[in-house]
């Protein structure tokens, strides 16, 4: 049996690396122990996902065995539940769709899912699992292949509808957390230097977000950074990789990188 | 086109890109483009399997051509033979534009463009993958995805252009762009070309649709396989009674677009369950728990069909909008979504 050329696989954990090399840069640069954890926990994730997806997609890549991806995965799921969960009182099921975390949700439980129901082909060895053009061309399955089309479908369903907010006219409310340390009543555009938020007019500090832009309750509650530290505005690359539109454009690659992984290891 | 033009154009996306403004929420057509989208992409990823990059491919697609007229098995027959020969590039090219086709619809600046791209496509791969749906052959079931899954996409892509030439007469999302008329008769073409097909000697012989169902158990998971085996044995022996069943519930259907609107929408949730339970019973979900299958068939795009029909609330005129241009996102129809 032939697997899938080597060439795909090596785009995609090429991909995925790229992704978490974007996001630990993001992590560097928002310093989020001064700016507080708004986005810590995503780009955390994308960190983690793309390490972890590239070794999953080429075995030479592939870092910690299953279990410990297993467990990582998991306490992000459990996270991400805890976050979905607290987005989600008063605004009920369409939070799903609103929701920053949701995605994300989604994101870590597939990867819980992929690490626990991979079934490792006997010519795979390797730290991790077997890369997916493995020794032979020996494709590893997953058991319980009605949640990978599931898992799937969803992944494919946020990544259209993130293209779709991060290609309108103005950012959708659930890419804003990253500029949640605007002090009240200074427009978000002008804490968001660079970043191509835009919204309507100052946001007071008990802002909602009903439909459009508009800053989430708890983000406008947050304290303003402290004075030491430095805002986005430190030169056109800073400005790109800090950019909410980076996190969003990361979060697709991930999520059309997943979906293929799912489905080709039904 | 000008080089001219072209710089005027990316300025024009790069600019509305930036443009400052308030998110808008997606209307009713647009969340069908982006279901549309999501299923090209699903197909995308369906196309990347190992088992696309082999010969199988090619065979598969060879296998199109059984029944139908020399005129268009013969071309079907060079390109499985093409396929066959050069699997691994021509796969890796099929996929990828299937990618960039669902990217494209999703991402708002390239929404004509990709929708436009995928109605050549669709056409290319209804006739070289598809063999024309089968619609020419004697074994043309609505149950096992005629006419042809592909084509629907195509469909889509024409009652979801981004127009609004009839906006203001439009009861329904697909006849924004159409027009009423042309919406309804390519619905009406479309389902009751589905009850012609329900009553072709093939569908209506006694084990025909029991035999149908029957065979999408084989490599599908043990629920799914159960289900299509406790359906098979309800249908078996009950060919000519299911198919005429079957084609009164699509005749119906397809004249339920010129029906008033209570009775419309009772017609459009028919479709959808009907289409349900072709892509649960007739087709297992395109056989992707399967493996091996290159899209989730025709049941889901046709639901996804059925929503552009639905019928909108009519919204007093002095809430609407005053300039609905075609690139904003008209409230006219806010609420229409099922």
């Amino acid at each position: 049996m032939i697997g899938i050329p080597g060439f795909i696989l090596d785009f995609f954990a090429a991909l995925m690396l790229l992704v978490a090399a974007v996001s630990a840069a993001r992590l560097a640069l928002d310093r989020p122990w001064h700016r507080g954890l708004m986005n810590a926990d995503v780009d955390g994730a994308h960190v983690l996902m793309g390490i972890a997806m590239a070794g999953m997609l080429v075995t030479s890549l592939s870092t910690l065995p299953n279990g410990v991806w297993t467990v990582i995965f998991s306490v992000l799921t459990a996270w991400f539940v805890w976050c979905v969960y607290r987005e989600s009182r008063g605004g009920g099921v369409r939070v799903l769709m609103d929701s920053h975390h949701a995605p994300h949700l989604v994101h870590s439980a597939a990867m819980v899912y992929m690490f626990a129901a991979i079934t490792t082909p006997a010519a795979g060895h390797g730290s991790g699992m077997a890369g997916m053009g493995g020794a032979g061309g020996a494709m590893p399955t997953l058991a319980v292949p009605g949640l990978a089309f599931i898992f799937a479908i969803l992944l494919a369903g946020y990544a259209v509808v993130d293209l779709d907010r991060l290609s309108g006219p103005a950012l959708h409310a659930s890419y804003l957390p990253a500029v949640s340390a605007a002090p009240a009543g200074v427009p978000v555009a002008a804490a968001a230097t660079g970043s191509g938020i835009t919204s309507p007019g100052p946001v007071p500090a008990a802002a909602t977000r009903p439909e459009g832009v508009a800053t989430l309750p708890e983000q406008a509650a947050s304290p303003p950074p402290p004075a030491g530290a430095r805002g986005h505005g430190g030169g056109p690359f800073r400005d790109l990789l800090l950019n909410p539109r980076t996190a969003a454009v990361c979060r697709i690659a991930m999520g059309v990188t997943m979906a293929f992984m799912l489905v080709i290891m039904i | 086109m000008s080089n001219i033009a072209v710089a005027g154009g990316r300025a024009t996306w790069r600019g509305r890109l930036r443009a400052e403004g308030v998110w808008q929420p997606p209307d009713t057509r647009r969340v069908l483009q982006l279901a549309l989208a999501a299923v090209w992409l699903l197909d995308a990823v369906l196309q990347y399997q190992s088992f696309m990059f082999t010969k199988a491919f090619g065979q598969m697609l060879a296998g199109t051509a059984a029944g139908n007229p020399s005129v268009i098995a013969g071309p079907i027959g060079w390109d499985a033979r093409l396929v066959e020969h050069h699997a691994v590039l021509i796969n890796t090219i099929f996929a990828t534009t299937q990618l960039l086709l669902a990217l494209g619809i999703a991402f708002r600046p390239t929404v004509r463009a990709a929708l436009a791209a995928s109605i050549v496509w669709s056409l290319g791969v209804w006739w070289f993958g598809e063999g024309l749906g089968m619609v020419l052959t004697p074994s043309a079931s609505p149950v096992n995805g005629a006419p042809g899954a592909v084509i629907i996409y195509a469909l889509l892509a024409v009652l979801l252009w981004p127009s609004d030439r009839h906006a203001a007469t439009a009861p329904f999302t697909a006849a924004r762009a159409v027009g009423v008329q042309t919406a309804q008769v390519l619905w009406l073409v479309l389902w009751g070309s589905l009850a012609y097909f329900a009553l072709l000697p093939g569908n209506r012989a006694a084990q025909g649709l029991s035999g149908m169902v029957g065979g999408m158990a084989g490599g599908e998971p043990g629920w799914l396989a159960s289900l299509d085996n406790h359906a098979a044995s309800l249908l078996a022996h009950q060919g000519l009674a299911a198919s005429i069943v079957l084609a009164i519930a699509l005749a119906v259907i397809a004249v339920g677009v010129y029906l008033p609107a209570p009775a419309a929408r009772a017609t459009v949730v028919l479709a959808i369950v009907v289409a349900a339970l072709i892509w649960i019973f007739g087709e297992a979900f395109g056989a992707i728990l399967a493996g091996g299958a290159t899209d989730p068939n025709s049941g889901l795009l046709l639901i996804v069909l059925a929503l552009a029909y639905w019928p909108a609330r009519k919204v007093p005129a002095a809430t609407a909008p005053a300039a609905a241009g075609p690139a904003t996102h008209e409230a006219a129809e806010e609420g229409a979504t099922p």
